[in-house]
């Protein structure tokens, strides 16, 4: 996963001097729910994949379209195989939806500032909802547990949106469907160079296995071994 | 990943000096079988599983069960979830399987030698094929590529059976799985000390990215995200 700019603590809310009674609420709430993809989310998780490889200087690989999500992201139920979790925010609640097996988080934010989004209208989700961000991940399998995980492929929060706590959300909702399912871990890539979110994984308890290196064939080198068999 | 000592490619079968014509074939074949494991291979599994965490030194963390491999690796059809390759090798040709939907991999590799095996009994899986090793993989995904590769998470050739061409074979056998899919990548990781692995895996066309740093997450750290 490359997250970028992870996200830091919320800042708290100042305490306010002494004045007369005050009536109206401190700070700007802003309501977020976290809900599972589908298929009509496509457009706005291309634009969200898209914007992810340019944080991380890849665009020169990125070759995803809409076609090629919808055809490979929504073929399993939820957690068995990619799953991909979509960040909305909307300055007022959320109605409740059905009551499914697998209800959305929503949570609460106090800001102290309004969030000026440039792009509200291009991730636009419905009423004064945007989708904010993402995070893809499927099961993996550890050899020493003989247990699954989850691996967690991609992590992204809009720039406008960053330092709010929402990275933090997205991924504690990863952790908390994590210990549901009785998964014992939670791995993840970063690229080395991001200082920031090295830091950020460290203090929340990650271990950063420096010796394990990633080796990936792919392009011709693997269509070289389409002959075997 | 953690693949035992990787075999270089096999030695050639060096030219015999001019004499009398021979009648006998030159080296010892011995036919190698790839096939997808299945839940009767659980306890041969499970003692592979065993010897790739001696390999790596750390038995002690190796928690796994034969009961718990049975509950995880076997629900859902090849390749959409976890996916065991097991190695099977025998010095007699293996009989025509069934065609099924995946029908096994077979090579004949010519060895110098006869492999002298102490485990043949222990790993015996019918008639004289013995099980030599095994690639536990699964299907991830790539953001970028907007499509699924596999994920290669073990790969282990038991100790008698290496330097003869087995390792690779796994690899191989994975590598064409996903193109047969039209996936886009296949990955593992590797300990950046482990030269004679990078050298393989780089000589199999593997990019080694140095770029990139592994994170897990669990025990309490993962509980207190979690709550």
């Amino acid at each position: 996963m490359a997250v970028t700019g992870p996200p830091s603590p919320q800042t708290p809310t100042p305490t306010p001097t002494i004045t007369p009674q005050e009536t109206a609420p401190i700070g700007n709430p802003i309501f977020a729910r976290i809900r599972i993809a589908n298929s009509s989310d496509v457009p706005h998780l291309h634009k969200l994949m898209y914007q992810h490889a340019a944080s991380q200087r890849l665009t020169h690989i990125f070759s995803a379209t809409e076609s090629s999500l919808s055809a490979t992201l929504f073929n399993s139920p939820p957690f068995q195989s990619f799953t991909v979790f979509l960040l909305e925010v909307s300055p007022t609640p959320f109605p409740d939806g059905p009551v499914g097996c697998h209800p959305p988080i929503t949570r609460i934010v106090n800001l102290d500032l309004l969030i000026v989004d440039p792009e509200s209208k291009e991730f636009g989700s419905g009423g004064e909802a945007v989708v904010v961000g993402f995070v893809l991940f499927f099961p993996n399998y550890g050899l020493f547990s003989g247990m699954p995980g989850f691996y967690i492929e991609g992590l992204y929060v809009r720039e406008c949106y960053r330092k709010k706590g929402f990275g933090k959300m997205l991924l504690s909702a990863v952790a908390a469907q994590a210990m549901k399912m009785g998964y014992g871990k939670l791995d993840w890539c970063v690229l080395g160079w991001n200082a920031n979110a090295f830091g950020f994984y460290k203090k929340m308890g990650a271990q950063v296995f420096e010796e394990l290196k990633m080796c990936r064939l792919t392009s011709d080198a693997l269509q070289a071994y389409e002959s075997f068999s | 990943m953690a693949a035992a000592a990787p075999p270089p490619p096999p030695t050639p079968t060096p030219i015999p000096p001019t004499t009398l014509p021979e009648t006998g074939p030159v080296g010892n074949p011995i036919f190698a079988r790839i096939r997808i494991a299945n839940p009767s291979d659980v306890r041969p599994l499970h003692k592979l599983m065993y010897q790739l965490a001696v390999f790596e030194r750390l038995p002690h963390l190796f928690s796994a069960t034969e009961s718990s491999l049975s509950s995880n690796l076997f629900n859902t059809p090849p390749f959409q979830s976890f996916t065991v390759f097991l190695l099977e090798v025998s010095p007699t040709p293996f009989l025509d399987a069934p065609v099924g939907a995946h029908p096994p991999i077979t090579h004949v590799v010519n060895l110098d030698l006869p492999i002298a095996d102490p485990e043949s009994q222990e790993f015996g899986s019918g008639g004289d094929a013995v099980v030599a090793g095994f690639v536990l993989f699964f299907p991830n995904y790539s953001t970028f590529l907007g499509k699924p590769g596999f994920y290669i998470e073990d790969l282990y050739v038991r100790d008698c059976y290496r330097r003869k061409g087995f390792g690779k074979m796994l690899l191989s056998a994975v590598a064409a799985q996903a193109v047969k899919m039209g996936y886009g990548r296949v990955e593992w990781c590797v300990l950046d000390w482990n030269v004679n692995a990078i050298k393989f895996y780089e000589e199999m066309g593997a990019q080694v990215l140095q770029e990139w740093r592994i994170c897990r997450l669990t025990g309490d750290a993962l509980q207190a995200y979690g709550n």
